[in-house]
């Protein structure tokens, strides 16, 4: 059974940390009671702990998928120890007084509004935001707790010559294997069957929070006030009229790219099993060549309308993700199958000037040594390839190969064909560098959304007995 | 100890373990009737009406749910005491049990708790016993659930209640059956309730119209006998969704409409019931098990008793003469 997704790609090499996604995702839907502490949209600065605090513990919450005996089981079922998320793990919402600032009288001083706790309305001081430890303000006390240290001796990127960071925005990554949907008593969550979006019906939800345990990106939050879960929606009501999630749209610096992809709905269940350093390539394998002949005839037999299947060949993320592999899922350890997928940043490669004033950086070939960049491998092979450090050398390589590519034009004066050596050596053609340049630098193009073309739905309508006779 | 007690000890707990375990509750057959009480005028909502203090009360035992997830792996036994009442346009439930934590959803910014609940579930029709847990296609139970701080749900389980979906959508309900149990639409919504959490001790009364028009709420009927089965959540212990405690089912024997007094849960012989005053005006001073009690005629409880005695000394004397030969 083939099926048609939407998928995501964030760069993270152009974030610039904007907030704009977040501030947007709050604005378009959780500005509301019940809400106040919910960011479906966020971003985290790394090395840090996050939004909530330490969400990538598994052993503190309980979240995804682990294998027993070969077979997939939820975490929070293997060991029932886990609650789920208080406040604390997130951090007491505020808003400002802002009416200070139009005090009437005047005084000496500025008017300053000040922090107000927005659940008893009085003055409070601040101590935890959905980013406290943006922009190394707090890297040196909380950088260390990063679960993404994993074999890392973390102590050394805390001095001032290996000190890096980066910006990693999140949402719900709408899985193909997803946590959330297999731990709802009550199956108020589903993955709709004509784009993948993950949502939580409210009518259906009881409020009893098990997917919020079992979602390891913890992107679950429940409203105190309606006594149900809420979760991002992937903006399916502007999708449905061909418009991007707000997140993407507002996105000032472009590195949101959206695309549908094909899968096979029948591999999902293998690829999830996987052995930990093959996830990446598993979860490649069951992305389909939308322009395989067979791929298209089945996925018509099986229902994908022609418009989606077209929007899929020219889908961003199929070509990120699966084609040229510069992008990697979130975590892929957690066994989801996540479908927002991150272009690793490069960095600048750590080096000194020689005697002579010459840069002494290291490089094998023309590429610099991918090994001697700021941001170490293996954090980010804990981040996006469970560890596997080939995955994210690949991509990154490939990265640094484009950037090569048309320095080589454009400051050398080479001509395309005599600088596309460093494309073949990565394994890139031209016509992909042109694409990359495209999407990746020009920020053009960035989001294909295909609809149903169904006509607005009226009340009268709904009456199947009505509209067959 | 003989090796054959000990044997049979041994199977009985293992039994025992395995009946609970499958969501049997062993006390059911020993646990009297629950009568719903008929009284005249109103029903009062208030669980500190003295109504309710003086009505007589059933022990419901509970179990943890083990049999589908999410199991209740976090647990403490407790009992629910149950009295139930009607007055020809109304019939009420009255709940208590103890509980050292009072855990109320729904206060601004709390997302710690889970909230302490109970539930009560009744056949829709009277065509066989529903399964316990969320009933069958053939048998659907209607779920009556209180929350602390959210309030009253009615609710239906049972597999799609063998409807179709035009059916389902023709009442208000979703087309597909999703989900194991459903939320009835707000025509649906006739219970009311109250709650009160006093010295460690919750008491809720949910109240509902006898009749109902809606084809998945059973209507109640004067003299009819029915069955009811009970469920609660400890929110301390995060109790939720699967992971709570539950009843098997008992008897809901609704009192004769012509009884304007009441009737004692237990039927004892001795007492003979005058239709002559409702169950506020009595008194509770002498009573045990039985609060509600009414005037008596007292010739012929004298009666009665005269003959128990003589039955009891002629049946004392003949053991005797027995155990002696």
């Amino acid at each position: 059974m083939i099926r048609a997704q939407f998928a995501m790609v964030i760069n993270l090499d152009k974030c610039l940390g904007c907030h704009a996604c977040a501030i947007n995702g709050k604005k378009v839907w959780t500005n509301r009671e019940g809400q106040e502490y919910a960011w479906w949209a966020n971003v985290e600065t790394r090395p840090g702990v996050g939004y909530p605090k330490l969400w990538e513990d598994q052993e503190r919450y309980g979240g995804g998928w682990v294998l027993v005996n070969g077979k997939l089981r939820l975490r929070l079922e293997v060991e029932k120890k886990f609650k789920p998320l208080e406040m604390r793990d997130y951090y007491t919402p505020y808003t400002y007084d802002y009416k200070a600032l139009f005090a009437p009288e005047v005084g000496e001083e500025q008017p300053v509004a000040n922090p107000i706790n927005m659940y008893t309305k009085k003055p409070m001081e601040i101590k935890w935001s959905p980013n406290w430890d943006d922009d190394l303000g707090g890297a040196n006390i909380y950088g260390k707790a990063d679960p993404n240290w994993k074999n890392i001796q973390a102590s050394i990127y805390m001095t001032l010559r290996n000190i890096f960071m980066f910006y990693l925005p999140r949402l719900c990554n709408h899985c193909l294997n997803p946590a959330c949907v297999a731990a709802c008593p009550t199956k108020a969550i589903y993955k709709r069957k004509e784009d993948g979006i993950v949502l939580i019906d409210q009518t259906r939800c009881k409020g009893y929070r098990y997917c919020e345990i079992a979602c390891p990106y913890k992107k679950i939050f429940f409203n105190w006030k309606t006594g149900k879960s809420e979760k991002c929606i992937f903006c399916y009501p502007r999708l449905e009229v061909g418009l991007p999630p707000i997140c993407v749209e507002t996105c000032v610096g472009r590195i949101r790219y959206v695309g549908v992809v094909l899968y096979d709905e029948d591999k999902v269940l293998e690829a999830a099993s996987a052995p930990e350093d093959k996830l990446v390539a598993a979860h490649r394998s069951i992305i389909l060549d939308p322009f395989d002949p067979k791929v298209i005839k089945q996925a018509k037999a099986d229902g994908v309308p022609d418009n989606f299947i077209k929007a899929a060949q020219e889908s961003p993320a199929y070509y990120m993700f699966k084609k040229w592999e510069i992008a990697l899922p979130l975590h892929p350890e957690y066994r989801t199958l996540p479908m927002v997928f991150y272009i690793p940043p490069l960095s600048p490669v750590i080096a000194s000037m020689g005697p002579n004033g010459t840069y002494d950086a290291k490089y094998e070939s023309i590429i610099p040594s991918i090994d001697e960049m700021r941001i170490p491998l293996q954090y980010l092979a804990n981040m996006f390839a469970a560890g596997n450090v080939d995955e994210v050398k690949k991509a990154l390589k490939r990265l640094v190969a484009i950037r090569e590519f048309f320095r080589r034009i454009n400051v050398e004066g080479m001509s395309k064909m005599a600088a596309a050596s460093v494309l073949q050596e990565v394994g890139l053609s031209i016509e992909d560098a042109d694409l990359i340049y495209k999407w990746l630098a020009l920020g053009k193009d960035r989001w294909v959304i295909p609809t149903r073309n169904r006509p607005p739905r009226l009340a009268s309508q709904r009456i199947p007995s009505i509209q067959s006779s | 100890m003989r090796k054959g007690t000990l044997l049979g000890i041994i199977l009985g707990i293992v039994v025992a373990a395995i009946a609970t375990g499958l969501g049997a509750v062993l006390a059911t057959s020993q646990t009297p009737v629950i009568l719903v009480h008929y009284k005249q005028g109103a029903i009062p909502l208030n669980p500190d009406a003295s109504f309710w203090s003086s009505v007589s009360k059933v022990s419901i035992p509970l179990s943890p749910q083990m049999l589908v997830y999410p199991q209740t792996y976090k647990s403490i036994s407790r009992t629910l005491k149950v009295a139930a009442a009607y007055n020809g346009t109304h019939f009420a439930l009255f709940i208590e049990w103890k509980d050292s934590t009072k855990d109320v959803e729904g206060i601004p910014g709390n997302i710690s708790a889970f909230a302490d609940a109970v539930a009560a579930e009744f056949p829709v029709n009277s065509s066989g016993m529903p399964y316990i847990c969320m009933g069958d296609t053939a048998h659907p139970v209607n779920i009556v659930f209180w929350k602390a701080g959210r309030g009253v749900e009615n609710m239906v389980a049972g597999s799609g209640y063998g409807m179709q979906p035009g059916e389902k959508y023709a009442i208000g309900m979703e087309e597909a059956t999703t989900s194991p149990v459903e939320e009835l639409p707000p025509q649906a919504q006739i219970w009311v309730a109250s709650a009160k959490y006093e010295n460690g001790m919750w008491k809720v009364v949910l109240m509902r119209p006898m009749g109902s028009v809606f084809p998945l709420v059973p209507s109640f009927k004067p003299g009819e006998t029915t069955s009811v089965a009970f469920a609660n959540w400890e929110g301390s212990l995060d109790q939720r969704a699967g992971m709570h405690e539950i009843s098997g089912w008992f008897t809901l024997k609704f009192a004769p409409l012509t009884a304007t007094g009441t009737v004692t849960p237990t039927p004892a012989k001795t007492t003979t019931v005058t239709a002559t005053k409702t169950v506020t005006k009595t008194t509770t001073a002498t009573v045990t098990k039985t609060t509600t009690v009414v005037k008596v005629n007292k010739g012929v409880i004298i009666g009665l008793s005269v003959v128990i005695i003589v039955l009891a000394v002629a049946l004392g004397l003949a053991l005797i003469r027995r155990h002696t030969t």
